[in-house]
C-alpha cells in the first residue's frame, strides 16, 4: 500500500472526472478509481493490471474475502467498519467476508468531498455513503456480468446475496470467490455511468439499519489491536521528550547531558530544530528502552529562555477577550443579517449575558506518540493520526525534505477526539531519528501530553438580546473569540474568519436581526495554540446560546421548550432544518417527560437543542437533562435524555454507542474538567489533577436515534454540544441560579442561588 | 536479570530492578496488549494480574516480581474466549479499544472473587479505570453478562442479585 513515492503532487480527489475500474489483478479483483483524471474508458479497458492498482478502495481476493481499505482515522467510531458496511450493501458481499485495512497518506485515499485525507467534524459517513455506495454498486455489476456471461444467461436474471451470485431459473449459481477466480472480471464505468447507477432504496437495504458486528471490536478485546505506540521495527531506539515548562513560544539556551550520559543504555539529546513552528523548545532524551529514555530525560539539565508567553494566565487570556470584546471594530462578522442596533433601540427589553469556557485537554488514553524510520530516501511513519495528509507535511517539514518522499502508515488510534490532527508528534520522532541514524519510537509521558495540548481554547462570549413587547427574540448581536484555521470569508468581506470557531452561532432560531462578530484573541492563541476537540466551536457556541435563549424564555414567561419551538419556524433559510430541530426537542421531551410530572423540590429539568457540528452537516440534536441541585450548590444529573435525529442510521448500535459518548463527553466538560494557565504553562499534568468523567459519575441515559430516511450525517460529536447548556438550564430550574462559566461548579451554583 | 512467570511461561527479563514492569513487558517481552496510559496509577490501563491481584504495572517494578506469577491480556484466556472477552464482544463495548485491555483484566480479578456481583460493587472495582470514550455503561453491562454466564458455567444456581 505505501509505494506511492512516484505521486509528485498533492490532488484534490475530484472523482467527478475519474473513470471507476473494476479489473482483474494478479491478487484477484480490485476495485476502484482510476489514479489518472480523464482516463477513458477504452484506455482503461485495456490497461495493464498495474493501473487498477493502488487506486482501490477495495478489492475482492481469490477466496472472496473482500478488503475495504479505508482513508478514514478510526479511533474508535468503528468508521473502517461503516465503511465496508455501505459497500456491503451495494455490492451484496455476506459481512463474514468483509474485511477492512487503514489507507497510507496517499492522495489516492482522499476524502472524495474533503479532498484530503482528513477525519473530522463528524463528516465521515456522510460524505463518504454515496462514493462508497457506487463503488460497491459497481462491484456488483461488474462481477454480474462477468457471472453471465459465465452461466450463459442474461445480466438481469441474476440475483446477488450474501456473496453469491445465483440464477433462480436454472439453479445455477457463482460465488463471489469462483467468479474472481475465473478472472474475467473487467469493466469500466465512466463518470456519468457511476453517477447514473441507480442505487438502492431504503426499502431494499438488507445491510444499512443493520448493527453488524464491527470488524475491529474483536481484536479490542485480546490485546492484538495495534495502536501507534506498539509498532515495533528491528533496530530501534526509544525518544522521550522534555517540554519546557512554558507551552508555547519556549526556547532551549542550553542542555546539560552529563548526568545523562550516566544512565545505561542513553544515547543522545536532541534538541528540536522546528521549522514547522509546531514546538517551541523540545528536547528529546533517545535511548535503548523507553524506561532508560525516561531517566535519561529526567537527568537533563535544560535551560530556557520562556520567551513572550511565560508571564501569561489564564486571567490573562480572559482579560484580553474582555478588553477586544469593547472595541467596537474588532474581529469579523460570521452573520449579519437585519440591523440589530436598530432593532434594539425600539426593543421592550434588552439582555446582556457573558458565557466563558475554559481551557481543555484532549488527553485521549493513548499518549501522543510517533516511530519514524527512514528507509533508502524514504521517511516511514507508525502513527495513528486524522490528517495524514497534514501529518506527513509536518513529517517532511521537519526531515526537511519534500513530503512526497513521506510515507504515514496509518495505526489505530487509542482514541482521537480531534487531538490526533495536529501532527506535533512527527517532529520529534523525525529529528531524533534522523540525528541517531536508527528507528526512534517517541513516546510522550502523560504530562508532556497533558501540558502540550492543542487545547480547546480558553473562550469568551458576550451575548446581547432584544425583545418585543410580547417577549419575542428580535435583536441578537454577539461578540466571540477563537483560533485561526481553516480560514474562510467573513460575510464583511474584512478579511478571513475563522468558522471553527463561531459555527453554531448561526442557529436555526428565527431572528430577525442577528449578529455574529467573531474576535481572535491573538494572546491566547499564541499562548495556548488551540486544537479542534470533539465538536469544536458548536461546543462552546452552543453553550451561550441555548444558556441565552434559555434566560429570555424565563424574562419572557415562557416555558423553555416552547419558546425554541415558537422560534424554529423554518423561515427562509432555516426551512427543513428548523423543523427536524424541533421535532427532535419533541422527541426529547416526550421520551424524558418533560413537564409532564411535578420534581422534587431541589430538581429541575432543562432542555438544550442544537444542530452541530455545522449548519451544513447537522445532526438535529436535543437533551433534557434532569438534576439535582442541594443547598451548597452540588449538582447531581439523575438523567440525561438525548434524541438525534441522523436521517439514515447506517449501524444503529454503534450509533447509539457514539451518542452516549459523546453526552457523557459533554457531562465531563461541563462539570469535570477544567485546565488552567499559569505562567505560561498548563497546570495540570496527569488524571488527579485534569478529572475526566469516570464511572461512579455516569448518569443514567436515555437516547432516540431518529432515522427519517434523509441523508445518513455524522454521530460523533453533535450531542458533546447538548450536554452543558441542558445542565445549566436544568440547574436553573432546580434552584433558580444561573451559571454562565463552564465547568460548573458547586461554588458559582451557590454564589448564583437568590437567597 | 528477573526471573518471573508470565501467561504460564517462565521467563527471565534483563532489565534494572526499577524498570517498571509495564515497559519490560511490552518492550522486552513485546506483548503490547498492556497499555501505558498515565504512568502514574491513575487510568488503569496498564493493569496486569500478579499472583491474581490486579495491579498496575506502569507502578510495579521488575524487581519486585521475581518468582511471581503474572497474567496480562495475552494470557487471560486460551482463545480470548474467557468470559469476559466473550461479554465484551456480545456488548460491542469497546470504541478506541485502548484501555480495554485494562478495563478486562481489572474486571476479571473481581469475578474470579465475586460472580455475582452488585452494580455497586461493580462500580467501585472500575472506578480507578478510566475510559476517554465513555463506553463505561457497556462495560457494567458486558460485566454483568459475563458474571451471569460464568455463574451459568459453574451451575451454581444462585439468583443474580437485584442492582
Amino acid at each position: 500500500m505505501n509505494t506511492h513515492v512516484k505521486i509528485t503532487k498533492s490532488e484534490p480527489a475530484d472523482l467527478s472526472r475519474r473513470s471507476f475500474l473494476v479489473g482483474s489483478v494478479a491478487a484477484g479483483l480490485a476495485l476502484g478509481y482510476s489514479a489518472v483524471p480523464g482516463l477513458d474508458s477504452a484506455l482503461a479497458a485495456t490497461a495493464p493490471a498495474s493501473n487498477f492498482d493502488p487506486s482501490v478502495w477495495y478489492s475482492i481476493a481469490p477466496d472472496g474475502i473482500v478488503t475495504v481499505t479505508c482513508g478514514k482515522a478510526d479511533m474508535g467510531q468503528h468508521i473502517a467498519s461503516t465503511m465496508a458496511q455501505i459497500i456491503a450493501e451495494e455490492l451484496g458481499a455476506n459481512w463474514k467476508d468483509m474485511r477492512v485495512q487503514l489507507a497510507s497518506n496517499d492522495p489516492k485515499f482522499n476524502d472524495p468531498v474533503l479532498g484530503a485525507q482528513i477525519t473530522g467534524g463528524s463528516w465521515s459517513t456522510m460524505m463518504n455513503f454515496d462514493a462508497m455506495s457506487r463503488a460497491g454498486a459497481a462491484g456488483r455489476m461488474a462481477l454480474t456480468d462477468a457471472a453471465a456471461a459465465a452461466m450463459g444467461v442474461p445480466a438481469i436474471e441474476l440475483v446477488v446475496r450474501d456473496s453469491v451470485i445465483s440464477h433462480p431459473k436454472s439453479k445455477k449459481s457463482m460465488s463471489f470467490a469462483d467468479i474472481v477466480k475465473s478472472g474475467k472480471t473487467t469493466k469500466t464505468f465512466t463518470p456519468d455511468e457511476l453517477k447514473a447507477i441507480k442505487l438502492k432504496t431504503a426499502d431494499q437495504y438488507t445491510m444499512i439499519g443493520v448493527s453488524v458486528p464491527p470488524l475491529d471490536i474483536p481484536s479490542k478485546t485480546n490485546g492484538t489491536a495495534k495502536y501507534g505506540i506498539d509498532v515495533m521495527l528491528p533496530g530501534m531506539v526509544y525518544g522521550k521528550i522534555v517540554t519546557p515548562p512554558v507551552r508555547f513560544g519556549a526556547t532551549v539556551k542550553a542542555v546539560d547531558d552529563s548526568a545523562a550520559k550516566k544512565v545505561p543504555g542513553f544515547i543522545k539529546a536532541v534538541t528540536l530544530d522546528d521549522k514547522t513552528a509546531t514546538t517551541s523548545g523540545w528536547v528529546v532524551a533517545v535511548a535503548n528502552t523507553y524506561a532508560n529514555a525516561r531517566k535519561a530525560a529526567d537527568a537533563l539539565k535544560i535551560t530556557y529562555d520562556g520567551g513572550p508567553n511565560a508571564k501569561l494566565s489564564s486571567q490573562s487570556l480572559l482579560d484580553e477577550a474582555r478588553r477586544l470584546q469593547t472595541l467596537d471594530d474588532s474581529g469579523q462578522f460570521f452573520v449579519k443579517d437585519g440591523d440589530t442596533a436598530a432593532a434594539l433601540g425600539t426593543a421592550a427589553k434588552v439582555m446582556e449575558a457573558e458565557y466563558t469556557t475554559s481551557i481543555n485537554i484532549h488527553a485521549p488514553m493513548e499518549p501522543m506518540n510517533a516511530t519514524a524510520e527512514l528507509k533508502g530516501d524514504i521517511w516511514h511513519i507508525y502513527s495513528g493520526n486524522q490528517f495524514a495528509t497534514r501529518s506527513g507535511a509536518i513529517a517532511a517539514g521537519a526531515a526537511g525534505v519534500d513530503p512526497k518522499f513521506v510515507v504515514m502508515h496509518q495505526m489505530w488510534l487509542g482514541g482521537g477526539f480531534g487531538r490526533r490532527l495536529d501532527a506535533d508528534m512527527m517532529v520529534p520522532a523525525v529529528q531524533a531519528a534522523k540525528a541517531v541514524g536508527k528507528p526512534v519510537k517517541v513516546i510522550y509521558s502523560r504530562e508532556n501530553d497533558m501540558t502540550m495540548d492543542f487545547s480547546r481554547p480558553l473562550t469568551f462570549q458576550k451575548v446581547k438580546a432584544g425583545l418585543d413587547a410580547d417577549g419575542k427574540l428580535i435583536a441578537w448581536p454577539t461578540k466571540r473569540w477563537g483560533i485561526p484555521d481553516f480560514l474562510s470569508p467573513s460575510v464583511d468581506k474584512k478579511g478571513p474568519l475563522e468558522a471553527f470557531t463561531v459555527n453554531g452561532a448561526d442557529f436555526f432560531y428565527t431572528v430577525p436581526n442577528h449578529n455574529v462578530r467573531a474576535i481572535l484573541n491573538e494572546m491566547a492563541h499564541n499562548a495556548t495554540p488551540s486544537g479542534q476537540l470533539r465538536s469544536v466551536a458548536p461546543g462552546w457556541t452552543f453553550w451561550a446560546v441555548e444558556s441565552m435563549v434559555d434566560e429570555l424564555a424565563h424574562a419572557s414567561g415562557k416555558d423553555p421548550a416552547q419558546y425554541r419551538i415558537d422560534m424554529l419556524d423554518g423561515k427562509g433559510a432555516n426551512a427543513g432544518g428548523a423543523q427536524r430541530l424541533r421535532n427532535t426537542l419533541l422527541a426529547a421531551m416526550g421520551l424524558s417527560g418533560y413537564g409532564t410530572k411535578q420534581l422534587p423540590k431541589g430538581e429541575g429539568m432543562g432542555v438544550a437543542c442544537v444542530s452541530s457540528q455545522e449548519r451544513a452537516t447537522a445532526s438535529w440534536t436535543a437533551c433534557v437533562a434532569h438534576v439535582a441541585v442541594s443547598a451548597s450548590g452540588e449538582v447531581k444529573v439523575k438523567k440525561l435524555t438525548v434524541a438525534t435525529d441522523v436521517g439514515t442510521a447506517v449501524h444503529p448500535d454503534n450509533i447509539r454507542a457514539q451518542v452516549e459518548g459523546a453526552a457523557l463527553w459533554g457531562l465531563s466538560l461541563a462539570l469535570y474538567e477544567k485546565a488552567t494557565l499559569k505562567d505560561g504553562g498548563i497546570e495540570q499534568t496527569n488524571f488527579d489533577s485534569y478529572t475526566p468523567l469516570r464511572m461512579s459519575q455516569v448518569p443514567e441515559v436515555a437516547i432516540s436515534v431518529i432515522a427519517n430516511g434523509e441523508k445518513a450525517t455524522g454521530v460523533g460529536e453533535p450531542a458533546v454540544t447538548v450536554i452543558a447548556p441542558a445542565i445549566g438550564n436544568a440547574i436553573f430550574n432546580a434552584s433558580g441560579a444561573r451559571v454562565r462559566a463552564l465547568p460548573i461548579t458547586a461554588e458559582a451554583v451557590k454564589g448564583a442561588m437568590k437567597v | 536479570m528477573t526471573t518471573f512467570n508470565i501467561n504460564g511461561r517462565n521467563i527471565s527479563v534483563d532489565a534494572a530492578p526499577d524498570t517498571p514492569l509495564l515497559w519490560a513487558i511490552r518492550e522486552q517481552l513485546q506483548m503490547t496488549g498492556t497499555k501505558f496510559g498515565c504512568g502514574a496509577g491513575l487510568c488503569g490501563a496498564c493493569t496486569v494480574h500478579i499472583n491474581s491481584e490486579a495491579v498496575r504495572s506502569c507502578q510495579t517494578a521488575v524487581g519486585d516480581v521475581a518468582g511471581k506469577k503474572i497474567t496480562t491480556i495475552e494470557g487471560l484466556s486460551a482463545k480470548g474466549d474467557h468470559p469476559l472477552q466473550k461479554a465484551w464482544v456480545a456488548e460491542q463495548v469497546p470504541q478506541c479499544g485502548y484501555c480495554q485491555s485494562g478495563q478486562i483484566m481489572q474486571a476479571a480479578s473481581l469475578l474470579a472473587k465475586n460472580n455475582n456481583p452488585t452494580k455497586e460493587e461493580v462500580v467501585q472495582h472500575m472506578d480507578g479505570n478510566l475510559c476517554r470514550c465513555m463506553t463505561y455503561s457497556r462495560i457494567q453491562k458486558a460485566i454483568m453478562r459475563a458474571a451471569s454466564d460464568m455463574r451459568t458455567a459453574s451451575n451454581a444456581g444462585t439468583e443474580r442479585r437485584p442492582t
